[in-house]
């Protein structure tokens, strides 16, 4: 399905552009972690970080999967 | 309505028939639950852990490993002799099929449930508590329960290439309830609890018996159909 | 042909899914507020719980429309249930991964036996079962019949697996329960938080539709192959 193929393939870096640049943004913004638990320690934000990316990576993996069946299925329809 | 009694009546007894001539399911479940609750006992380690906190889990534990055994084996004559077709296409509906089948199974598993009891009493120093007869209903429950949604699946495992191997996987995480409250109850009892404490543990084992079998009965012709 | 519709709609669904992700993402980094006594891996809620919720509409579905296959035997209805399935577990999948990423950092620990954790990884390996057993049969109508029968019965296990585990949970000291925080979500936290529900709800929806065209698809490649032999 080449518009998905190509949808995704703009909204997808876009996306990883955007949570990377935020986790950046959010350590420079000086954010002081109130508690005991995320003191002095940068941990939560990368835990938040690869939380997010799981999240975008796997909603991807699926619709790209669908895509491949698609295009898969399109083809063998073709003959 | 006596009709269908009789067809699951007879069902039943043809099961309980063929296994006291083979001996094949009740000799493996019961040397199974022995050697299981042997090993078990050496697996914990009594400068750490006493025996009887872990008792009760571990028998229910042994109950669901070696009920799997006897379970799975459910429709194995049939799949094998190619007399599931006969079984099919007797006057006898399908839910009379699965009543009778459950209830075999269930003979079975009980016994089974009633060594393990006393194998774990022995080599665990538990005791049976002051009210052993709820304890009994709280296996028996159990038991019911899971030989109900281990005979539907033993006929879903057995019609799939997988076969047996496949049982404990479709079983397992329907199993959770039973074993958080037939353990739970268990544990309770042999600690000389009152049976009050219990009371809503045996109700829910009911609720989920009943809900296994009436399952079952209403699923079972969709699974052997054809 | 009904396909074609449904594939617009579902590829409309999923790019404004994936756009509303973004925003998502966008939102929950640089406008919602930090939570107090949590910090910043709080947000993380905004991602775990709406996968949940997801998820459980997917695997809600699915049975759902396994029992109706299984009375009315229209396979539209079963393809409809192994999209949803699929579903659910991608969905499934992303709440069982960041869980335990929110809860090293809430509570301390990767895991506990919190209700919707267990139940969501119960769920996840019932619809394994679906799965293992839709694709192991010699015959496929079979297959689908067993996927039906696996699907209904763990849909109708659910509340006593549910009524088990917050017994269960009730004997024994708990770490601090899975809430975003106190009693009530301040204004700008539920609003994040609806937002992101309707997100993935309508991603879900999309690539569920998708997901159903290449299935109606592919049983009309299958049919053909079929009839030429």
């Amino acid at each position: 399905m080449p518009r998905l193929r190509r949808a995704m393939r703009t909204l997808l870096p876009m996306a990883l552009l955007a949570v990377a640049a935020a986790s950046a943004a959010a350590q420079d913004m000086g954010l002081d972690p109130p508690t005991e638990l995320a003191r002095q320690s940068l941990r939560p934000y990368w835990h938040v970080f690869i939380a997010y990316t799981i999240a975008i990576l796997l909603v991807a993996a699926w619709a790209g999967s669908i895509a491949k069946r698609l295009a898969d299925v399109e083809k063998r329809l073709g003959e | 309505m006596s009709l269908y009694l009789d067809q699951i009546r007879v069902i039943v007894w043809k099961d309980l028939l063929l296994e006291l001539r083979t001996r094949e399911r009740i000799a493996a479940m019961g040397a199974f639950a022995v050697l299981a609750a042997v090993l078990f006992a050496f697996a914990i380690d009594t400068s750490v852990v006493r025996p009887q906190d872990v008792a009760a889990g571990l028998i229910w534990m042994t109950m669901v490993f070696g009920g799997l055994l006897g379970v799975g084996r459910t429709f194995h004559l049939e799949a094998q002799d190619g007399a599931m077709l006969g079984l099919l296409t007797s006057p006898a509906p399908k839910d009379a099929v699965f009543l009778g089948k459950t209830i075999a199974n269930f003979a079975l598993l009980f016994m089974i449930s009633l060594l393990v009891l006393g194998v774990f009493m022995l080599f665990f120093s538990v005791e049976l508590g002051p009210s052993p007869l709820v304890l009994v209903l709280v296996l028996a429950l159990g038991a019911l329960g899971f030989v109900a949604l281990g005979t539907l699946f033993a006929a879903v495992s057995s019609g799939t290439t997988m076969g047996e191997t496949l049982l404990p996987i479709l079983i397992f995480p329907l199993l959770l309830p039973m074993v958080i409250y037939g353990a739970g109850a268990t544990s309770r009892l042999m600690a000389a609890r009152p049976v009050a404490e219990v009371e809503g543990n045996v109700r829910m084992l009911g609720a989920f018996a009943v809900m296994a079998v009436a399952v079952g009965a209403m699923l079972f012709r969709f699974v052997v159909e054809d | 042909m009904a396909t074609a519709g449904i594939r617009r709609a579902g590829l409309a669904l999923t790019i404004l899914g994936l756009a509303g992700l973004v925003l998502v993402y966008w939102l929950s980094f640089f406008w919602v507020s930090t939570e107090m006594t949590q910090g910043v891996a709080q947000r993380i809620f905004y991602v775990h719980v709406p996968a949940a919720w997801t998820s459980f509409l997917a695997f809600g579905l699915a049975a759902l429309t396994s029992g109706m296959y299984l009375w009315l035997r229209d396979d539209r209805l079963d393809r409809a249930a192994v999209c949803a399935a699929e579903g659910g577990m991608v969905f499934a999948t992303i709440m069982l991964t960041t869980g335990p990423l929110w809860g090293k950092i809430a509570w301390g620990t990767f895991w506990t036996w919190e209700p919707r954790l267990t139940f969501t990884l119960l769920m996840w390996f019932i619809f394994l079962g679906y799965f293992m057993v839709r694709s192991s049969t010699e015959d496929p109508e079979k297959g689908k019949r067993f996927a039906a029968v696996v699907a209904i019965v763990g849909a109708l296990d659910i509340p006593f697996i549910h009524l088990s585990v917050v017994w269960f949970r009730s004997l024994h000291p708990q770490p601090v329960v899975l809430k975003p925080e106190g009693p009530t979500l301040p204004g700008d936290m539920l609003t994040l938080l609806l937002t992101s529900l309707t997100v993935f709800t309508v991603l879900f929806f999309g690539l569920f539709l998708l997901r159903y065209a290449l299935e109606g698809l592919r049983s009309r490649v299958e049919l053909s192959a079929r009839a030429t032999v």
